[in-house]
């Protein structure tokens, strides 16, 4: 697992959006060990501008957030035609079913709390299939 | 797969005796914990106890110190208690010092540093000793909570609970105590010259706990703490059925209570010094069996002592300690804490199945009360017997030596005991004599006339009718039943 991680995180770039500060510094310096390169942005509003900066291979958005919350986030990348590719993981406090109406176009789910062994096989699964399709194409 | 669901709060218990009791099975799994208390109250023990404990349960232990003494120096100080396992250091359990890294790049720094090692040695516990030492490098309030936040999130993401130890806030709360998902407070307090350890569960996320003060002790076995007995009550004391009774052991005494004690009830025998009390006892104690095991908590009087008044007064109950029907739980009347004394009996009791009780006196809970009422504890303690199937016999002593009025020595116990005898001294010409009387049997109808009792070789024995009785209190009140007020 540690080793594809590490394979996985070469050069991939991540955002993460989340409006709680200490999680988004914390999940930052997760990612961050386990090698990958991280943006990270502190509601939906500055996700958005942060994706017309960079072109991350991956965004974990939080849910619930002011301003733009995730479902806006993810709304706004699948109807841009760059973006619309790029994988999401949305993470919430709530139950998958409680959000999964109101939130569409997402790849996989973490609970918050999250677990960082469960979050890091659901990047790790995404990153890969991503590769496998850009190979095969 | 794993069928557990990370979302669901899980068990940690900390393997002490009696905190996990407090806490209702324990800790919460990546929950993050205070505990606090000044110097000197344990906070160190505790901590490698519970590190020592899980590393004994096959986790990985992580002990972060922020204080400036050195590793090598703590582990000597704990090396001779009996839970440290040498064989765990370096391998379920790793110590290192967070102080320079704190010192270095602060709040920040320490993070990092704990980020990193619980990660790499896949802890699931961490405790972090001296946190005060991380509250102090804090610029503002706001940094202090930002970084319990991250420290919060950390331990959640790794699954890794983390202790906290540290000195109470001066500012209370403080920022990382609103946060936290619980706070344990030690002290140590002085009564009586005394000093008396002293837990409190000030906060406690996710479930309830016994709440209130609790003692605690540290002994070469480490921590163990006892619940206070009030919050420890078994359900189920109801007796159905047909009322049974247990034999005192005098069949004049039995018919006087309308055929013995009502059996699971609570007898308080009050009475001076010298008239009978703990020799009635011995001879309820001596109808113990093998089936009916028996039980004598002394305050005063030693178990050579017990030996020896046995054997003076009540020989059939020397069969029954030499049989280990009877056990002798004797204990100095200044020595223990009530919770201490009352579980080291509790525990006898439940190992034994014991029958009868003897508790010889009551002064001796009440040495060990110090400022706490005896009411909520002795009620406590009742049900509990109660819910044990026990007949308890209580002797409590009174100041009076003659005469009509006696003062019970203890506050608001009339209603918690089921039944009360009193036994006194009465003057006549130039003799004492002893005289006997129930006053209470609950839920019974019982003989309220004055006896005369005398010891004998077979222990007591008790006046046929009241007639003598009556021959030797002609100048009383005309039924001459003492007058029992309280203190």
């Amino acid at each position: 697992m540690e080793k594809s991680l590490k394979a996985c995180a070469a050069k991939k770039t991540i955002l993460i959006v989340d409006d709680e500060f200490g999680i988004l510094e914390v999940l930052e310096s997760i990612l961050s060990d386990a090698g990958f390169k991280v943006i990270s942005a502190i509601n939906g509003q500055d996700a958005l501008t942060r994706l017309r900066e960079t072109m991350p291979d991956l965004v974990i958005v939080d849910f619930m957030m002011p301003l733009l919350d995730g479902a806006g986030v993810i709304k706004a990348m699948r109807a841009d035609e760059k973006f619309s590719a790029v994988p999401v993981i949305v993470a919430s406090a709530l139950p998958e079913k409680a959000i999964s109406e109101r939130c569409v176009g997402y790849q996989a789910f973490v609970r918050k709390p999250f677990k960082t062994e469960r979050l890091m096989a659901e990047i790790t699964r995404l990153l890969d299939r991503t590769s496998s399709s850009s190979a095969l194409s | 797969m794993n069928s557990k669901d990370p979302h669901q709060l899980t068990r940690v218990p900390s393997g002490i005796k009696g905190l996990d009791d407090i806490l209702q099975g324990g800790f919460f799994g990546g929950g993050l914990y205070i505990i606090e208390g000044p110097p000197g109250v344990g906070k160190t023990i505790l901590g490698n106890q519970i590190c020592f404990n899980q590393a004994a349960a096959g986790s990985n232990v992580l002990y972060v110190t922020l204080i400036a003494e050195t590793v090598g120096r703590m582990l000597l100080n704990i090396k001779s208690l009996t839970f440290f396992n040498e064989g765990e250091i370096g391998d379920g359990i790793v110590y290192v010092s967070g102080f320079n890294a704190l010192k270095e790049k602060g709040l920040n720094g320490l993070l990092h540093l704990l980020r990193k090692e619980v990660a790499s040695r896949k802890a699931t516990t961490l405790i972090v000793d001296g946190f005060a030492s991380a509250s102090d490098h804090a610029q503002s309030h706001e940094e202090l909570k930002l970084f319990v936040q991250q420290l919060q999130t950390q331990a959640d993401a790794a699954d890794c609970t983390v202790f906290l130890l540290t000195n109470p806030s001066e500012h209370a709360p403080s920022s990382e105590e609103t946060m936290v998902d619980g706070i344990i407070n030690l002290k140590t307090t002085i009564h009586e010259w005394r000093s008396a350890r002293e837990l409190c569960v000030r906060k406690f996320r996710g479930s309830s706990y016994l709440q209130g003060v609790h003692s605690y002790d540290i002994s070469e076995n480490g921590f163990t703490v006892y619940p206070r007995l009030e919050t420890l009550v078994s359900p189920n004391t109801d007796v159905n059925g047909e009322l049974q009774r247990v034999s005192s052991g005098n069949s004049r005494l039995d018919e006087m209570l309308g055929g013995g004690f009502p059996a699971r009830s609570a007898t308080m025998l009050i009475g001076p010094s010298g008239t009978g009390k703990t020799t009635i006892g011995l001879q309820f104690l001596s109808l113990s069996t093998a089936n009916e095991p028996g039980l004598l908590l002394g305050f005063y009087e030693t178990p050579t002592r017990i030996h020896l008044k046995a054997k003076a007064i009540c020989p059939s109950m020397i069969e029954q300690l030499d049989a280990g029907h009877v056990q002798i739980l004797w204990q100095a009347p200044t020595d223990q804490f009530l919770d201490e004394l009352a579980d080291r009996m509790l525990r006898d009791i439940k190992r034994r199945k014991v029958k009868r009780l003897l508790i010889d006196g009551l002064g001796g809970f009440k040495k060990a009360l110090r400022a706490r009422p005896i009411e909520p504890f002795f009620s406590a303690l009742v049900h509990e017997l109660r819910s044990q199937g026990v007949t308890t016999i209580c002797t409590a002593e009174v100041m009076e030596i003659v005469g009509p009025t006696i003062t019970v020595p203890l506050q608001g116990l009339s209603d918690v005991t089921d039944n009360h005898i009193v036994l006194r001294f009465v003057e006549s010409g130039a003799n004492l004599y002893r005289i006997i009387s129930v006053l209470k049997v609950r839920d019974s109808a019982f003989d309220s006339d004055l006896r005369q009792l005398s010891f004998s070789v077979r222990g007591i024995e008790l006046a046929e009718s009241s007639a003598s009785a009556k021959s030797i209190l002609p100048r009383l009140s005309p039924k001459s039943e003492p007058t029992v007020t309280q203190e």
